[in-house]
């Protein structure tokens, strides 16, 4: 706990924070994950004088989460101006507790993407090779993290949002229980999936921030009362282990991911756990449905970016009509202009059975499948992505690719359940991570599974990160 | 009648529905990648969905909240960010 107590109080001590900043600035220079970074702005919001742990503790907040006085740009050309009126409750829950939101953190437009190349304000690298991508849509979060410029840093989990970065980057990433934290202040994609998570450098960091945020919120109705989930039985955690290619899979795990999975199956039951072999027959499916839920819900929740409340305007439209197609078409990027015309398509009268009402019931088929495994298991082991941090541009994975790549990560989003990524080695300098599931409102084991690996293998530490920000 | 096939004008009608303009350029680059997802949605049919409920959303109750009268927020920011401002009046291009 030592390297992690020199975030407490760090803005009650002028000598750190001097230093820190200075670190944190230098090193932002490489990696770019800031779109904006400003620690003196948000300490105004902060409760300065409460007394508790995350006190003086600074925090990221992926630019799709609303932090009063920064702009919520969502990555997006059409939003680059945009300030926020108001904050996310998930933040102010934390400023409340003392912690100071120092700056918005860089993502693939309005949370569309796998790799943080899908954002139109800002480029993020890898803190462990520059070349390469951060993951995505949280890319920013995690590689600030990474970096050692933060503790833990906020993002938004619609298909593996926290957990694909913070893989990518040798840190924890918690996707919460669907409702588990209210979104009132996260800007919505597929609201069926949407969840607000955390990177974090530990999984202490990880909890405390979770439980910072967590609860009914007022302002959000799919927000829910957080009552834990209590284990029947005492004794070992019982993981449930994938039989992982046995069939040709579209997406075949590298060889680097491959080694980590099995040697992390050898080293949990020395560790405690007891392994039992689980099916989740409907994984084959889960890419499929995905993505038409997601695309039918963005095509709906983008349809309020007209250019005429707020945002960027084409100003040579002659009415109004034109005016919400030109200011659209201009201020989104490709990616998700591809995902509405999906979405709208897919919505399109005559469409609907064939597309969004199945993929609905292949959800319901997703549930039963988790429901049945968490009968025997109390969490599942996961890959998170078939392979470690690609390349950036045309080097790296191509859209499509990384879109079946969501397998591992999206099934967790469509039954609504909790998971986590936890780093578990560093092949070829690049760290891998496999994640676990839990039942809704299972958070404390995920916590405990990934603290008791923890101690055995702790996040690496990238080659940027400085514990004493000396640089 | 619902078909997996979409062309190139099926591309346009879907993107004035969704309010958005193609430019040539545009619909060659997102041409490939919208057959290939929609492609990749056929992979449905291959499971049996029958007797299946759909699962519309995951919220586990319908929570309603008490009818009372609370504070609106100062509408001042909000106008702030407006593009084109009359007094408190946003202002579009002629609608006749």
């Amino acid at each position: 706990m030592e390297k992690s107590d020199r975030w407490r109080g760090l803005f009650s001590h002028p000598d750190s924070l001097e230093r820190w900043q200075a670190f944190a600035r230098r090193t932002d220079q490489k990696v770019g994950a800031f779109l904006q970074f400003d620690p003196t702005v948000a300490l105004a919001d902060s409760d300065t004088a409460a007394s508790g742990p995350l006190a003086g503790v600074p925090f990221g907040v992926k630019d799709l989460i609303a932090v009063k006085p920064f702009r919520l740009t969502c990555g997006s050309r059409l939003l680059k101006d945009f300030v926020t009126p108001y904050t996310a409750t998930a933040v102010q829950r934390l400023q409340a507790q003392g912690a100071v939101a120092v700056g918005k953190t860089n993502l693939d437009e309005f949370g569309m993407g796998s790799s943080t190349e899908n954002s139109a304000l800002g480029r993020t690298s890898n803190p462990w090779d520059l070349e390469r991508v951060a993951g995505g849509s949280s890319g920013g979060s995690a590689a600030a993290v990474a970096a050692g410029i933060l503790p833990f840093a906020l993002g938004s989990d619609t298909g593996g949002s926290v957990r694909q970065p913070a893989a990518f980057c040798g840190v924890y990433g918690l996707k919460p229980t669907y409702g588990a934290v209210s979104r009132y202040g996260l800007t919505a994609y597929a609201s069926s999936l949407d969840v607000i998570g955390v990177a974090a450098k530990t999984v202490a960091w990880a909890r405390e921030a979770f439980t910072a945020m967590r609860g009914i919120d007022p302002r959000d109705h799919s927000s829910a009362e957080y009552l834990p989930f209590r284990r029947s039985l005492s004794g070992p955690l019982r993981v449930g282990v994938l039989p992982l290619g046995k069939e040709g899979s579209a997406v075949p795990l590298d060889p680097a991911v491959e080694r980590c999975w099995a040697r992390t199956l050898k080293d949990l039951p020395k560790l405690g756990f007891t392994l039992k072999p689980v099916e989740i027959p409907s994984l084959e499916f889960v890419v499929s449905a995905y993505y038409v839920i997601a695309c039918a819900e963005a095509s709906a929740n983008l349809a309020r970016f007209d250019g005429i409340r707020y945002g960027a305007r084409a100003p040579e439209a002659e009415n109004p009509e034109e005016l919400v197609r030109l200011s659209r078409s201009r201020g989104l990027g490709d990616e998700v202009k591809l995902r509405i015309l999906l979405g709208t398509y897919v919505l399109r009268s005559g469409f609907q059975d064939q597309y969004y009402l199945r993929a609905q019931r292949i959800r319901t088929r997703i549930r039963q499948d988790f429901d049945r495994a968490f009968a025997e298991v109390d969490l599942v082991l996961l890959p998170v992505f078939p392979c470690p941090a690609f390349r950036r541009g045309d080097q790296g994975m191509d859209p499509f690719t990384q879109k079946l790549s969501d397998i591992f990560t999206c099934s967790a989003n469509l039954a609504g359940l909790p998971a986590m990524s936890f780093p578990v080695g560093v092949e070829a300098n690049l760290p891998v991570g496999l994640q676990f599931m839990a039942p809704a409102f299972a958070e404390e084991l995920l916590f405990e599974a990934c603290g008791t690996f923890e101690k055995h293998f702790p996040s690496p530490d990238s080659p940027l990160y400085d514990p004493e920000w000396k640089g | 009648m619902a078909h997996d096939a979409m062309d190139r004008e099926e591309l346009y009608v879907t993107a004035q529905l969704a309010r958005l303009e193609i430019s040539r350029d545009e619909a060659d680059r997102l041409e490939k990648a919208v057959f290939q997802m929609l492609e990749y949605f056929a992979k449905m049919k291959e499971l049996d969905v029958a007797g299946l409920e759909p699962t519309t959303q995951l919220a586990q109750d319908n929570r309603l909240r008490e009818d009372t009268a609370a504070d609106t927020r100062d509408t001042e920011p909000l106008l702030t960010n407006a593009p084109e401002l009359e007094d408190r009046l946003i202002v579009i291009p002629n609608v006749l």
